[in-house]
């Protein structure tokens, strides 16, 4: 669909020829009718040319084709015949009637035909305008708005255009995309880009500014308070200049893509402000993080440690082992917090990488209890993993490190000597593995809310933690393309699950 | 404990550590050296001859595992990587490098002792006694027969083999890669699934709970080990 500046002036000639054609050919009609017709109905014959000029080829040929039809009509059919003397003063008043009936009928045709053609445009634009918008709104980032809105008005106006937006670093302007082909851009041309940029208005032959032989066209893209871009428009002929339809459809679209990019750029500020306000508390939490959770095993080693150097004989050699023991404690404990600080830090930069491996959850299962023997003293421990489960792809290590904070919640939650249980399970086609403890069970409310960053129960802030553990969780499980999920336990408790697709358990080699 | 004064080179360019270590490892009766960087550490084993080398792979002056390349040129020295590197690849790296075993830190000495202990038998003991014996389990290897509380397990060739290999370098951490070589050749280096599947076959027929296992455990990432209780 192409709305182009050729109105009926641009075929001139055609349309004359056109008029005069058809009033000849009424005029031999006529004369081969003249036995038969009235000279009355003969004159209404010439009307038929006028219509039809009016409608198909606009005022001009229909005005001539008027004065033809009144000319022709008095030298071949008024008598006398093949002059242009009028005899009778009754054909005389037929004539001028029909002149005035003629440019009358063709004034109103022409101007009906006019209305026609502008619907018709109106519609075309309107049509072109929907699409674009429907391109658009797709669009999720800058750069693809403008390239859709270069790409839709260079197919519109059928010629080169471009777009150039203003690098914020070097206070330069970048030309980000164009469609048409051809360098839109010379030295001068961005001197007036920048001029259009600075002052949010149009610039180029026939707009106000900077009319140079070259037509070349200049609109600003304003958003609110601003100009983002400048779109850079050459219609195909260098001579040619654009229509207002044009102008007005190029600006409809500029604005257009102008409130799209807008808003996106709304959504990426909401974003960045987003991710600023989470890397502030992740850094507050990290900083409350290192000064309680470091200091706390710290204090209780360095406690351990002083007594333990005392020079007299104070502490019985039970009293030491305590000491002792109460250091390698604290000791794994500050280990396993900078474990966990360093997965998130992976996990929020990015970094994290998945080492993919057939595991068996068993074995997963097995080193996990091996690690946690400290964590869990105490608890009883049920495992239960039928010895059918299949292997699923995984990463060895975080999913240990999973089941390990798993774990971990489990025994520091519940009180001691109450059962923490494992099992394993296949569910359609995931294997489901479940931490079962006997804690207190968790709120429905909080449920929700558990695997948040940061997130801690009101009730249990008296027991030290990061409130880390299961967003970890949750983001190496989802990196896996599983779940993570909690649910009351059917006892007294909370169970906690996650799940890992089989993806096509290799066969077992028969044995070589 | 007799050390029989095995001689111990500690290669790590923190002197915390060093000293910590040369405390420890003196009151278990070793003979210790020290050195602190790559360079000292390289010149050191050809002038004290040590029994076995503990490595630090973060080296102020080259990376350890061109220290374990540069020494496995000409000796055979048992070597223990002691390192903060966690992540299995630098393990792994280091184990193929020609590394004997692989201890994070932090670390508990008992572990490390138990490390160092596995590696000097490498030296002292043949690879090829005739009965290996782990607790209840024990693998003859003149009959390949093997017997867990005195009464045989039947085991398929390729599980009798995964598990002599494991147990000729009993303590010690396995990598995938070395047991592939080792059983299945060249073409298999990289097919550890098969190795999951042998393991998971013979924890079923050695293990009292194969989620729990005492004889073969996983090493994550990395490899397997046969636990030796000493």
């Amino acid at each position: 669909m192409k709305i182009t500046s050729k109105t009926f002036f641009d075929r001139p000639l055609k349309n004359y020829g056109w008029a005069i054609l058809s009033t000849f050919a009424v005029t031999v009609v006529g004369r081969a009718l003249t036995p038969y017709l009235d000279l009355v109905n003969i004159v209404l014959l010439y009307l038929l040319p006028v219509l039809v000029s009016a409608v198909r080829c606009g005022r001009g040929p229909a005005f001539l084709s008027s004065f033809l039809g009144v000319l022709a009509f008095n030298f071949f059919f008024v008598p006398p015949i093949f002059t242009f003397e009028v005899a009778n003063v009754q054909h005389l008043f037929a004539l001028i009637v029909f002149l005035l009936v003629a440019l009358v009928t063709s004034t109103i045709a022409t101007k009906l035909r006019d209305q026609m053609r502008k619907a018709t445009q109106r519609e075309q634009r309107t049509l072109a305008l929907y699409e674009l918008s429907r391109e658009i709104a797709a669009r999720t980032d800058i750069d693809q708005v403008l390239r859709t809105l270069v790409d839709k008005i260079a197919e519109t106006i059928s010629g080169t255009v471009a777009v150039l937006v203003p690098n914020r670093d070097c206070g330069t302007m970048d030309q980000v995309s164009s469609a048409g082909g051809g360098d839109l851009f010379g030295e001068k041309e961005y001197a007036v880009a920048r001029w259009v940029m600075e002052h949010g208005q149009p610039a180029g032959k026939g707009l106000g500014m900077f009319e140079g032989e070259r037509s070349l066209f200049f609109f600003p893209v304003k958003g609110e308070d601003k100009t983002l871009a400048v779109l850079g428009v050459r219609p195909r002929t260098d001579d040619a200049s654009l229509s207002p339809e044009q102008r007005q459809m190029i600006e409809t679209f500029t604005n257009l893509a102008a409130v799209v990019m807008v808003r996106l750029q709304l959504a990426k500020e909401a974003e960045r402000a987003k991710w600023l306000a989470e890397s502030e508390k992740l850094h507050r939490t990290l900083l409350n993080s290192i000064s309680h959770d470091f200091r706390t095993p710290l204090a209780s080693i360095t406690g351990a440690v002083t007594s333990l150097l005392e020079e007299r004989d104070i502490y019985t050699p039970e009293t030491r082992q305590m000491f002792l023991h109460t250091i390698r404690d604290e000791a794994r404990r500050m280990n396993r917090f900078v474990e966990n600080l360093l997965d998130m830090v992976r996990l929020e930069s990015g970094t994290l990488k998945l080492n993919m491996k057939w595991c068996d959850l068993q074995d997963i299962v097995g080193v996990v209890l091996r690690e946690a023997r400290d964590i869990l003293s105490g608890h009883p421990v049920n495992v239960d993993i039928p010895p059918d489960i299949p292997s699923v792809m995984a990463d060895f290590i975080l999913i240990e490190q999973v089941l390990v904070n798993l774990l971990e919640n489990a025994a520091k939650y519940s009180r001691p000597d109450t059962p923490i249980s494992i099992s394993v399970s296949v569910m359609g086609k995931e294997v489901v593995t479940t931490v079962t403890d006997a804690g207190h069970p968790i709120s429905g409310t909080e449920r929700e809310h558990v695997f948040d960053k940061f997130y801690r129960q009101d009730s249990l802030k008296h027991i030290s933690g990061t409130g880390l553990g299961l967003s970890i969780c949750k983001g190496i499980i989802e990196a896996h393309g599983g779940r993570i999920w909690t649910e009351p336990s059917p006892g007294y408790g909370n169970r906690f699950s996650f799940s890992l697709a089989i993806s096509g358990e290799l066969t077992e080699r028969g044995n070589s | 404990m007799s050390a029989g004064g095995a001689r111990i080179l500690v290669v790590d360019d923190e002197k915390q550590i060093r000293r910590m270590l040369k405390a420890a490892l003196e009151g278990y009766g070793y003979d210790i050296a020290e050195a602190a960087s790559g360079q000292e550490g390289l010149s050191q084993t050809s002038i004290f001859h040590p029994d076995v080398v503990i490595l630090d792979l973060g080296l102020p002056d080259m990376d350890g595992i061109w220290v374990i390349e540069r020494l496995r040129e000409w000796t055979q020295v048992p070597i223990v990587v002691l390192s903060v590197r966690e992540h299995e690849d630098d393990k792994i790296k280091a184990l193929d490098a020609g590394a004997d075993d692989y201890v994070t830190k932090p670390f508990s000495m008992g572990e490390l002792l138990a490390r160092l202990r596995a590696a000097l038998r490498r030296i002292n003991r043949s690879e090829d006694e005739p009965v290996l014996a782990f607790g209840d389990l024990s693998i003859d290897l003149a009959h390949r027969s093997v017997t867990l509380k005195g009464e045989e397990v039947k085991l398929t060739p390729t599980e009798y083999e995964v598990l002599k290999y494991l147990a000729q370098k009993a303590g010690r951490v396995v990598t995938h890669r070395q047991l592939l070589l080792a059983i299945w050749g060249s073409n298999y280096q990289e097919q550890s699934q098969y190795l999951r599947v042998y393991i998971g076959q013979l924890r079923r027929k050695i293990e009292a709970d194969p989620s729990q296992p005492v004889y073969i455990i996983t090493e994550p990432g990395v490899g397997y080990r046969l636990v030796t209780r000493d």
